[in-house]
């Protein structure tokens, strides 16, 4: 089922009723876009780059959309649109790498987090690999059952449900070793 | 229950995604397991640490360049196209420059504006286009809806430490839909709004510090309209995505009414 709803051809020249459509439909899961397109790039500039390069990518794809649930769709091609602007960045490096390379963390300055617990589990979350920075994001951040994270990321549900697994223990570890045991309230292991 | 099953279950549990007769049998084994009720714990934790992160909302700025784009693709609102205009390469030059001063001043969102006094600077611009974006993208869009001026005028008595001038321009092809608040650097304004089409218009108004009117200077930013002069005393700053010229006609016929008031 690899991006099915980007097979088609895309559409250069929307009508302007297809245009009114997608407004309706699609501008109000902008936020969910940009708050995905944000953990993706974690920064600001880039994300909004992202988020509205996907937005006319959904646009010339729109005439594919047949009415499933509208966010998953939209997030599905703002993941899209991020491989692709990356293949395009790290084309001379091997995609592994890239994937791997430590995160940066949230600039402290540039986030809007305030105190140092956010803080600390937002730079958590940054440092994750990429697969299970996304899959956190989808499931706790922009609450979405494991069907629609299944069509996001174009993996079967089992995938899912193991991958999500895998990204929590991660996580415990990298906050068990941010915060003391009174701030992240983790069971001792 | 064995305790891989057990543990496989734990994340889809938390999730919501087993049936009722799959929850209850993992609670009953959940009973006989401490380690996999401390992996259902550890998971609760991470989801409650993760859901108290701000959210951070898409940007007005990001919404006026989607805004900007869906309206050139739809072909709604003819180009804003000033009079000297010589040809479509200088067109695209200036979309090309608009969108580059857009990408440079992301930057300032949302920080302190200083310097309001510079006519026309690319944050001032920014702020101005916010502005309309509360009042284009908004669901209400006016907090008092009112065709008569006699009704907004006064809704800002106590709100605002000013008194603006309110005109109905309905005779211009500009008729009042009603005033909001808004707040640029720190400070409480009023903002009228007024209808041209499907399109509306913008006006934020503030006692001047200069004396003296200024002729509207009409400009167009990132596909909006934008006029800022002094009259009568006030700062005007209108938006819109109405094209220049009719931005033009708007800013003469509100100085018009204005004149004719005194």
């Amino acid at each position: 089922m690899a991006r099915m709803s980007e097979a088609p051809t895309p559409d250069t020249r929307p009508d302007p009723g297809t245009v009114e459509r997608f407004r309706a439909l699609m501008l109000p899961h902008l936020d969910a876009a940009y708050g995905f397109a944000r953990w993706l790039t974690r920064d600001p500039v880039t994300a909004q780059d992202l988020a509205q390069e996907a937005m006319l990518r959904a646009l010339r794809y729109f005439h594919a959309f047949r009415g499933e649930e509208a966010r998953p769709w939209l997030l599905r091609i703002v993941r899209n649109t991020w491989v692709d602007q990356r293949a395009k960045r790290t084309a001379d490096q091997p995609l592994e790498m890239a994937e791997n390379q430590p995160a940066d963390g949230l600039d402290p300055e540039q986030s809007a987090v305030a105190g140092d617990r956010r803080r600390q589990v937002a730079a958590a979350l940054a440092a994750l690999p990429t697969d299970m920075r996304q899959i956190l994001v989808l499931r706790e951040i922009q609450d979405l059952p494991y069907k629609q994270i299944a069509t996001v990321l174009d993996l079967p549900i089992g995938t899912v449900m193991s991958r999500l697994a895998r990204a929590r223990e991660r996580m415990a570890v990298e906050l068990r070793g941010r915060l003391g045991r009174r701030e992240h309230g983790l069971p001792d292991l | 229950m064995d305790c891989p099953t057990c543990e496989e279950m734990v994340d889809a549990y938390l999730d919501g995604e087993l049936t009722a007769t799959e929850s209850a049998d993992f609670e009953r084994a959940l009973d006989v397991c401490p380690e996999c009720r401390k992996r259902l714990e550890t998971s609760k934790a991470i989801g409650g640490l993760m859901r108290d992160l701000p959210v951070e909302p898409a940007p007005d700025l990001l919404r006026a360049r989607i805004e900007r784009e869906l309206r050139g693709i739809a072909g709604r609102t003819p180009v804003a196209r000033p009079s000297n205009a010589g040809g479509g390469e200088r067109m695209r030059w200036m979309a090309m420059a608009a969108s580059l001063i857009v990408a440079v001043s992301i930057g300032w969102a949302g920080g302190t504006l200083t310097g309001r006094a510079g006519m026309g600077s690319g944050s001032d611009r920014d702020e101005m286009v916010a502005t309309y974006m509360r009042v284009a993208s908004s669901e209400h869009a006016v907090d008092v809806a009112s065709t008569d001026r006699h009704t907004v005028k006064p809704w800002f008595a106590g709100r605002i430490d000013y008194s603006p001038p309110v005109q109905d321009l309905t005779s211009a092809g500009f008729p009042l839909e009603g005033g909001r608040l808004d707040v640029v650097d720190g400070r409480k304004i009023s903002v009228l709004v007024y209808r041209h089409g499907q399109h509306r218009v913008a006006l934020s108004l503030w006692p001047a510090t200069e004396s003296g009117d200024t002729a509207p200077k009409v400009t167009s930013y990132n596909g909006f309209s934008l006029a800022q002069w002094r009259h009568g005393g006030f700062k005007m700053h209108a938006v819109s995505d109405i094209a220049a010229n009719e931005m033009a006609d708007f800013a003469a016929a509100l100085d018009r009414a204005t004149g004719e008031d005194r």
